[in-house]
């Protein structure tokens, strides 16, 4: 063994703490060591020269270099040890500068450290042996993330270098921050001229592929080889074939705040983000299917028609609807209303009454004279019998004649509707507006066939002879029993029978004291019933308490105004009679226990509380079940669950059969709501469609069941952050006029009454446009290109690339963080990105400085620098560098615009330390910009005028200021992008402790990051202004460009080693490898473990794994490092 | 300077040897072992009794290297990686985090007081933060009685 030992003085950096002359002694003792020198300078060149000189000389086949870190020269000797024909790996060093010399005063100690180090580099270093690099190939086509002015750059010079680039942005166009500016220093022209051409160029470049709406989510493999996939988010519009007319956008109903504008203008749910955008087309902003729609069974846009009223588009809101569900009149008035149940509002006030507008718009329509067809297909050949003409029968008959195909219904009562029809009084539903909705149905060509019942299955199979599908819809009308002795005696009457005669006016007056058994809507609208038919006293009985009643609330309410008397917690337990006629009946009293699986609390009877109520009617209405003995009778049988309804054989397609019977509604799920129903219809009639055109069940299975799966259904909670929610202003919920009670029970008239338009528009207005897009459609309609298509879905994409350039730019905090200046709170004070928009020609005001108060020109305009930045109590003492130059170039602009303004600047200090830039400062200061050194405390509106006070101190003068301003703009913090941390995870790089990305070095190394590959640019490193960002850009493209250079790429040898012949194939290393660089492999018949050396990254989790040491860490073996243990003493 | 005073010198030397501790620490390559260069940059002072062996990883720490060293004559062993969900090879700081764990509470079975071991997380940018870590353990150390 033959070491040479060359310990530095680097200038006097270590030689000042550090006997050098004496280390160089101690270590000439050492065991191997042949050779020890001194330089002053050993990275110079003669230093090198003579490390060159005495390998060479004195046949060395160790280097150690005791000098500063391995961080910043180890490279620099392995070269050296290179050209000296040694294997740069037979190299080590002692780091005697960073963590010596330089942390250290006293020199003795620090001497004997020295020496120490010096002695665990060489006991290291006895151990080396020689390595050598793999070569393999490189991808050379390059992810460029973010499509500011300096990720535009980076791609364009590596476009123009003759690689491939895909720019990745997460917005619709390309050209960030600096695409907001209305001019830019120190030349002032125009920001929008110079980038233009650049986006323009990036978004025809033959090498450049644009990725908009699209953001990395994963990355895998190392530098030359990496696998990223990105999500792609739905545009919404056909990228090539969108002219940006600009017609949808006229027809928008949702207006949101437009982010491009900084917040002071809104912009369509539909729009192009500017007027230069590449790629210049509009794009559809949506959250996801809104929370009212995603909670309707019936997936009705209810945010979609809401949106339309509140635009007065009555005409267009019920069409809509019509699409989306033919009953608007009987939905209007009984549905159960899930969507209010998720309305968002409900987190602010209380949830936009919108059944109260589909009632609206439905008697809107009803006003309009006859109701309009929906446009209908051509009428096709095939057939479909639906049974039973409730809402989801009638519902699938609606959407299979829309479709064009030849529907019959078979009825078997003699009216139709159902349980809309029997179950449902008239002051509820009025029979007439049930009529016109099934009016609508007749006129497109569905027949009706009354009083056909269906008998058994025999004659259900003959049904599937003579048509392609059928649809069984037979509800759930048969009560269900209650057991006390109810049968066969007088005045005992069932609740669905009751409602039914009531319905077919077949129902006589009731005399006397009546009882209703349940907590139902049948059970209430029994009683209600019972009211109007004269009874003189009507009581509702129910087992559980008040909270547990599953009948809607507001019916609930009306019952009791009219009042109906309600007895909770009470059971019947049996009937007593008199000569067959019913006396009374004798109940329990309850309690309540703990919740059974339907979340409701049980009850238990209370012993020996048994009481007796005399009655003369008794209506029960304990619940339903469906009437399927038709399904028991046959050759043919169908399943039945064990609570009578219809067993599916696949829930997503309503499946009854898979010879083509379909089955929905109540006599499917129970007895529910109609606005189930009608889901149930809808999803059959499209299921049925597919099924006779000839798609097979499984493929429309498959397809419903991944529909269901992908669709982004937002819940109330998710749409908006606490903040968010907090800055809506309180709004009554609209109140819906309601019959007085006592008049209400005199007959069957409607309770409930219409609202005006002015209230319509007015309640519509409370809606918070959750989703963004309200799935309106009137773009749709619009749209002459035919480039809408809601129905686009997220996408991940995989791209292979060899090196990534990050460059996603800065965030500029809001005004509304600033409360001492009235940020967020007073109108006129804006941030200086807001004010960028005020000036420019494209911007809301078209160039005319108008402030957002009272859109008149300020002529006194305060601009406060240093907003946030260099502010320790918010934590970020950094300089956000472009500020003094940004509030120089405004003040300027503003004296063009307005020439009798005045214009001061709080400042702290001025940094303009750039090429032409003190001069532009120099510049507004002739312009007549007065600048005030010092900080501002407070901005405030004085009460007696309401003028804008800024009260500061000018540290200069040394005195308190006070200026009365028209107008405040804060020049507020850059900060890193919200999203930079986690892509930094996804990326594997890290982030300083203000989040903006952390490059390999600060001066050497600026635009590399530790993760080699992978490369920074711009303001996402650190606040930076628009030259610096480009020339970053470019540096990045040159750096990729020079690794792209070649066709392969030296893997890092320190990389983890197999001894084969030892490996018991455990597959521990295995399991903790981060890279999967660790693969099983068989040698003679035995597995073991290799390592794939250009997937491993040396990391050496491995090595510490392995229980029988036979994997090791080149360059960090376990031998390597016990050595250096063994030396730290002497 | 007489013969005497170098003598006096070099004896007073051989008292303080012996009273200093000597502290093994394994700094992790990317996080610690820059955060530690990071300090020196920043001239940031430190007591002299660290000898830092550099690894890849904190997670390429066999527990046994802890051993080692305190048999080898350490007063005190210092781990330091990068901060949890900031490793440069994603998770090994986990795995190490696991290890020492169980390294720290198994100590004292055999005879450490478990205080003369520490694993610490500094990143590339903290050299403040592993300077107070330096400080502190050293005190620590200094504070135990030698047994």
């Amino acid at each position: 063994m033959r070491i040479g030992v060359f310990v530095c003085y680097c200038g006097s950096n270590i030689a000042a703490n550090v006997d050098v002359e004496k280390v160089a002694q101690e270590a000439q003792r050492l065991p191997g060591v042949v050779f020890t020198q001194t330089n002053l300078y050993t990275c110079s060149e003669p230093g090198q020269l003579q490390i060159v000189k005495a390998v060479k000389e004195h046949y060395l086949n160790r280097v150690v270099v005791a000098s500063c870190s391995p961080q910043v020269h180890n490279t620099t000797f392995m070269r050296t040890v290179e050209s000296a024909g040694l294997n740069p790996y037979l190299f080590n060093m002692a780091n005697l500068r960073e963590q010596d010399s330089w942390i250290h005063d006293d020199r003795e100690k620090a001497t004997e450290k020295a020496v120490d180090l010096v002695r665990m580099a060489v006991s290291k270093v006895y151990r080396h042996g020689e390595l050598y690099p793999k070569y393999f190939d490189i991808n050379k086509t390059v992810m460029v993330i973010g499509g500011g002015i300096t990720g535009i750059q980076t791609a364009l010079d590596i476009a123009q270098g003759g690689r491939k680039v895909i720019l990745v942005e997460k917005e619709a166009s390309i050209g960030g921050k600096m695409a907001q500016l209305d001019k830019t220093f120190p030349t002032i022209d125009c920001s929008a001229c110079i980038l233009s051409p650049k986006m323009v160029d990036a978004g025809t470049h033959e090498n450049i592929e644009l990725m908009t709406n699209s953001e990395v989510v994963s990355l895998e493999g190392s530098v030359g080889n990496f696998k990223a996939t990105i999500r792609k988010k739905p545009r919404y519009i056909d990228l090539k074939n969108c002219t940006s007319c600009a017609e949808c956008e006229k027809v928008c109903p949702v207006t949101i705040p437009n982010t491009y504008e900084a917040g002071i203008a809104g912009r369509k749910a539909i729009s192009k983000m500017f007027a230069q955008a590449v790629p210049s087309a509009y794009s559809i902003y949506k959250k996801g299917k809104a929370p009212c729609r995603s909670n309707c069974p019936a997936d009705v846009s209810a945010q979609g028609y809401v949106a339309l009223i509140r635009e007065g588009k009555f005409a267009e809101a019920i069409k809509l609807h019509r699409e989306d569900n033919p009953f608007p009149s009987v939905c209007g008035r009984v549905c159960t209303h899930p969507c209010e149940i998720n309305c968002t509002r409900k987190l602010v006030d209380d949830p936009v009454s919108i059944m109260s507008l589909k009632r609206f718009m439905a008697d809107y329509e009803g006003s309009m004279g006859e109701v309009p067809l929906p446009e209908m297909e051509d009428k096709k050949s095939q057939k479909v019998a639906v049974v039973g003409s409730g809402p989801a029968g009638l519902t699938a008959a609606y959407y299979l004649a829309k479709k064009g195909y030849g529907v019959k219904i078979f009825e078997a009562l003699p009216v139709i509707g159902g349980m809309m029809r029997t179950e449902i009084p008239d002051y509820r539903l009025p029979q007439d507006i049930l009529d016109s909705e099934i009016d609508v149905i007749s006129r497109m060509g569905v027949e009706i066939a009354t009083g056909s019942r269906i008998e058994s299955t025999d004659q259900l199979w003959k049904l599937r002879d003579d048509y392609d599908a059928v649809f069984l819809a037979t509800g759930a009308d048969r009560d269900m029993p209650i057991n006390i002795g109810e049968e066969n005696i007088g005045g005992v009457i069932s609740g669905v029978e009751f409602l039914k005669d009531v319905s077919l006016k077949e129902a006589g007056s009731l005399k006397g004291k009546v009882g209703v058994i349940g907590g139902g809507n049948v059970a209430i609208d029994s009683a209600r019933s019972s009211l109007r038919l004269g009874a003189d006293e009507v009581s509702i009985f129910y087992r559980r308490s008040a909270k547990e009643m599953p009948a809607i609330e507001e019916e609930y309410e009306d019952a009791v105004e009219e009042g109906i008397g309600m007895n909770f917690l009470t059971t019947p337990v049996r009937i007593i009679e008199e000569d067959g006629k019913l006396k009374g009946v004798v109940f329990v009293k309850n309690r309540l226990g703990e919740p059974d699986s339907s979340g409701r609390r049980r009850f238990i009877p209370i012993e020996g509380s048994e009481y007796t109520v005399e009655l003369d009617w008794l209506i029960l209405a304990i619940g339903q079940r469906p009437n399927t003995d038709y399904l028991t009778k046959g050759d043919r049988k169908l399943k039945l669950t064990r609570w009578d309804s219809i067993a599916l054989e696949d829930e997503d397609i309503l499946l009854a059969d898979s010879k083509g019977i379909f089955a929905g509604g109540d006599a499917v799920t129970g007895p529910s709501t109609v606005t189930e129903a009608i889901g149930h219809g809808k999803l059959a009639a499209r299921v049925i469609d597919r099924y006779i055109k000839g798609e097979s069940l499984d493929d429309i299975a498959k397809d419903m069941a991944e529909e269901k799966s992908s669709q982004k259904r937002l819940s109330a909670e998710e749409v908006f952050t606490e903040k968010e929610l907090e800055a809506f202003k309180k709004e009554a919920r609209l109140e819906v006029e309601k019959m007085d009670a006592r008049q209400r029970t005199e007959g069957f008239d409607e309770v409930v009454g219409t609202i005006s338009e002015a209230q319509a528009i007015a309640e519509a207005q409370r809606c918070l446009n959750c989703g963004i897009c309200s799935e309106c459609e009137q773009c749709i309609t619009a749209c002459e290109a035919n480039c809408i298509d809601y129905s686009q879905k997220e996408e991940l994409i995989e791209k292979d690339i060899g090196a990534i350039a990050v460059t996603v730019g800065t965030d500029v905090l809001k005004a509304d963080v600033f409360g001492e200046f009235g940020g967020g709170e007073l109108e006129d004070v804006i941030t200086s990105l807001q004010y960028e928009r005020l000036m420019c020609a494209s911007g809301p005001t078209h160039g005319h400085i108008l402030r957002p108060s009272d859109k008149k020109e300020p002529k006194k305009i305060v601009f406060l620098s240093c907003v946030g930045s260099r502010d320790r109590s918010r934590g970020l003492e950094y300089c956000s560098s472009a500020c003094c130059m940004y509030l120089a170039k405004q003040s300027i602009l503003t004296k063009e615009h307005i020439q009798d303004s005045q214009s001061y600047l709080f400042y702290t200090d001025i940094r303009s330390p750039g090429k032409d830039y003190d001069e532009f400062i120099d510049r507004a200061k002739q312009y007549g910009t007065k600048y005030i050194r010092g900080r501002v405390s407070k901005v405030y509106k004085r009460e007696k005028d309401g003028k804008l006070i800024v009260k500061g101190v000018d540290t200069v003068l040394n005195q308190m200021v006070e200026i009365e301003a028209d107008l405040v703009v804060l020049a507020t913090a850059m900060v890193a992008d919200k999203n930079a941390q986690e892509l930094a995870k996804v990326l594997n790089i890290s982030t300083g402790p203000f989040g903006f990305f952390k490059e390999s070095h600060p001066k050497l190394r600026p635009v590399e990051t530790n993760t080699s590959g992978i490369y920074i640019a711009g303001a996402c490193q650190s606040p930076k202004d628009i030259p610096t960002s480009v020339a970053q850009g470019g540096a990045a493209a040159s750096k990729i460009l020079a690794l792209m250079s070649v066709d392969k790429l030296a893997s890092d040898p320190m990389v983890a080693k197999v001894d084969q012949v030892r490996c018991i194939g455990c597959n521990k290393c295995l399991m903790v490898c981060p890279f999967n660089a660790i693969e099983e492999v068989q040698v003679r018949g035995r597995d073991v473990v290799d390592v794939i050396e250009t997937v491993c990254k040396g990391c050496g989790l491995c090595e510490a794994t392995c229980p029988i040491g036979s994997i090791s860490l080149s360059g960090f073996t376990d031998e390597m490092i016990i050595e250096e243990i063994k030396a730290f003493k002497k | 300077m007489g013969l005497k005073e170098i003598d006096k010198g070099m004896a007073d030397n051989q008292e303080k040897t012996d009273q200093e501790a000597k502290i093994v620490a394994f700094l992790c390559n990317w996080c610690s072992y820059a955060g530690s260069d990071a300090a020196g940059t920043a001239r940031l002072r430190q007591p002299e009794n660290l000898r830092i062996i550099r690894v890849p990883c904190s997670g390429r720490i066999d527990p046994l290297f802890v051993l080692k060293a305190f048999s080898m004559g350490a007063d005190g062993v210092l781990v330091s990686g990068c901060h949890p969900n900031d490793c440069h090879y994603t998770d090994g700081n986990f795995y190490a985090r696991r290890r020492l764990e169980v390294l720290k509470e198994y100590l004292p079975f055999i005879g450490i007081d478990k205080r003369r071991f520490s694993y610490q997380w500094v990143s590339a940018s903290e050299g403040q933060k592993w300077q107070s870590v330096v400080v502190n353990f050293v005190k620590r150390i200094n504070s135990i009685e030698k047994t």
